[in-house]
């Protein structure tokens, strides 16, 4: 089960699941689906288990630890006069972040350790050569538990939210360990939050047959995204990425915009597979994606793009960052000194910058990845710079920027901006990106899209109609979307022969046309990689 | 008295908005990001109250009133 969309998880273990759950008592749902989480870690990880394991109880002590201290200070609170509680709230937020920094250490180290040694150490042994030291750090090789970046974040969010209070530590801990491991989010997300999700995963509701139906149809639907484009687009991105240097600038435009196309369509196709699983035991898990294609800036796009990271690192990076008393203080003199705009400017952009790293290194361990992040920070925060004047210059033109003409540059401009930035995300190292970028710009023509070139990829007329005909599907689903269409509610008015029709017609749509079999490689899970 | 030296802050900050009956100052985007790093920084300065991360959520931002309560709440709990 290396996937979502693998028939053994699919029509073996997901179905199994669903049967065991609705058969065994209420109490044993969540045991069943804990059980489940750890059986399927354990076919893709083995003994890496282990990491997991530790990794729940370990946060499980640290959110009683926290509360033990917080209920001391109440205590202590309740029998002190109120001039001196000032001083007994400082002592106890000074020990809770002891108990935050060792969770820290101890959790984001693993990760740091696991996922980052390799790019650590060759960075390292380059200086040195630089430096002209003759020695070189051997690196050891490490083993990642599948979807520790993931669990991580949970963990994260959970004892940070113990220690602001808005959230009480669980005493039950196997309610904590299947918010860590539930098998569905646990390898690409999404990143749940405890307070929204872990009350439902334990609470061992009876699939309801709206809840199946629903469910599957999701389920379904996403194995479409991922089987009939995704994979179909695998093998002309590998001709393109892997040869980039035969290729004019023509095709590295066609390599940006199919791999950004191929991206979306198998992380959103996962994340179908994902919530429809969940849906299939009565679970509702947050949405990843909200139809990030018709956005009209790239602050925009990343508030409907991998929208569970994007408001873990605003909740726990970007304004904790912003709002720390340096920066609050920096607010507030600047706003006196440059004005409204300026003010508040530089300590959004600094806290701004420093998501954007951070989301650059979660994706990997590379400078390539880095750059990505960096190049996303430049066009969000020059973006916020130039606002007013871009406000009167609109005003001036009198062009207003929700209508028509002006709406549709923005939609693909932020379009063409994103798919420059997956091109930077896909090539394999920093050198390559910045290669297939010059191409782009320097050496671009339509000769290679007439001159046989584009059908010489991997791909032939028949399977660029199919991809074409596939995301026209996904393009109208998501405009009904867009409009609060929910397209399985309209579906299940209809009667049952339409409804089966439908059904069946997808099902047959993902046989026939599904890239897989001899002539086909499918794209591994992109993001379980991270 | 204390929402119309909220009202003066936010004029300051942003003057294009009605406060005094708009409800919806986040949700509709009237106040950016930024501009509630600013709000923030002198809510702070001129209430003498500390406003932690936990805070910052739009329903407390939405409107004069929510963000008057919640001033007043964090002077109360001091």
């Amino acid at each position: 089960m290396k996937s979502y969309v693998a028939p053994l998880y699919l029509l073996v273990f997901l179905p199994a699941v669903v049967f065991l759950y609705n058969i065994v008592p209420k109490k044993l749902r969540p045991v069943v689906l804990l059980l489940a989480s750890y059986l399927f870690f354990w076919s893709i990880s083995g003994k890496l288990i282990l990491f997991l394991l530790i990794s729940t109880f370990s946060i499980h002590h640290f959110g009683l630890w926290l509360s033990s201290l917080q209920e001391e200070r109440n205590r202590i609170l309740a029998e002190t006069e109120r001039p001196k509680r000032k001083a007994v709230k400082a002592e106890y937020i000074r020990r809770q972040r002891w108990v935050i920094f060792l969770a820290v250490c101890i959790h984001i180290g693993t990760l740091l350790v696991l996922k980052y040694t390799a790019f650590f150490g060759q960075n390292l042994n380059s200086l040195l050569a630089l430096a002209g030291v003759d020695w070189t750090w051997k690196i050891p090789k490490m083993v990642m538990p599948i979807g520790i970046s993931f669990y991580t974040m949970q963990a994260m969010s959970y004892i940070l939210d113990v220690y602001r209070e808005t959230l009480k530590p669980d005493k039950n801990i196997g309610r904590l360990a299947l918010y860590m491991a539930f098998f569905p989010s646990m390898m690409e997300g999404p990143i749940c939050r405890y307070n929204d999700d872990a009350v439902s995963l334990w609470e061992g509701r009876r699939s309801s047959v709206q809840n199946l139906v629903f469910g599957a149809e999701r389920i379904l639907y996403g194995v479409m995204k991922k089987m009939v484009i995704a994979d179909r687009l695998n093998i002309m991105i590998k001709t393109l990425y892997s040869g980039y240097a035969d290729y004019d600038g023509g095709m590295m435009v066609v390599a940006a915009i199919a791999y950004t196309c191929q991206l979306y369509m198998e992380f959103s196709g996962t994340m179908d597979v994902v919530i429809g699983s969940a849906e299939l035991f009565g679970i509702v898990l947050p949405e990843n994606f909200k139809r990030p294609f018709f956005s009209k800036s790239i602050s925009e796009f990343w508030t409907r793009w991998h929208i569970t990271l994007g408001t873990w690192f605003r909740d726990y990076i970007f304004y904790p960052i912003s709002m720390s008393k340096p920066m609050k203080r920096l607010t507030s003199k600047a706003r006196k000194k440059i004005g409204n705009h300026f003010g508040p400017l530089i300590a959004g952009s600094i806290a701004l910058f420093v998501v954007w790293l951070f989301n650059g290194l979660w994706h990997g361990a590379g400078w390539h990845y880095i750059c990505f992040g960096m190049y996303h920070f430049v066009l969000i925060a020059s973006a916020n710079a130039v606002e007013p004047y871009t406000k009167k210059l609109l005003e001036k033109l009198h062009i207003r920027r929700e209508e028509g003409g002006y709406k549709c540059f923005r939609i693909v401009r932020t379009a063409l901006l994103v798919c420059i930035g997956e091109l930077i995300f896909r090539a394999g190292s920093l050198r390559i990106a910045m290669r297939m970028l010059k191409k782009m710009f320097t050496d671009f023509n339509f000769r290679s899209f007439t001159d046989g070139t584009l059908l010489n990829l991997g791909m032939d007329k028949y399977d660029f109609l199919i991809v074409a005909v596939s995301v026209l599907i996904v393009l109208v689903i998501s405009i009904a979307n867009e409009r609060e269409i929910c397209i399985r509610q309209k579906l299940a008015e209809k009667k049952v022969v339409v409804r089966w029709a439908v059904v069946y017609g997808l099902i047959l749509f993902c046989i026939i046309f599904g890239a897989y079999g001899m002539n086909y490689t499918p794209v591994d899970p992109i993001y379980a990689g991270f | 008295m204390m929402k119309e030296q909220i009202i003066e802050i936010l004029e300051d900050i942003q003057p294009e908005a009605d406060y005094e009956t708009c409800q919806t100052l986040i949700d509709d985007h009237i106040l950016t990001s930024l501009d509630v790093l600013s709000l923030v920084a002198e809510l702070e300065d001129e209430f003498d109250v500390t406003i932690p991360t936990v805070e910052i959520i739009p329903s407390n931002f939405n409107s004069v009133d929510a963000i008057a309560a919640m001033v007043e709440r964090l002077q109360e709990e001091g």
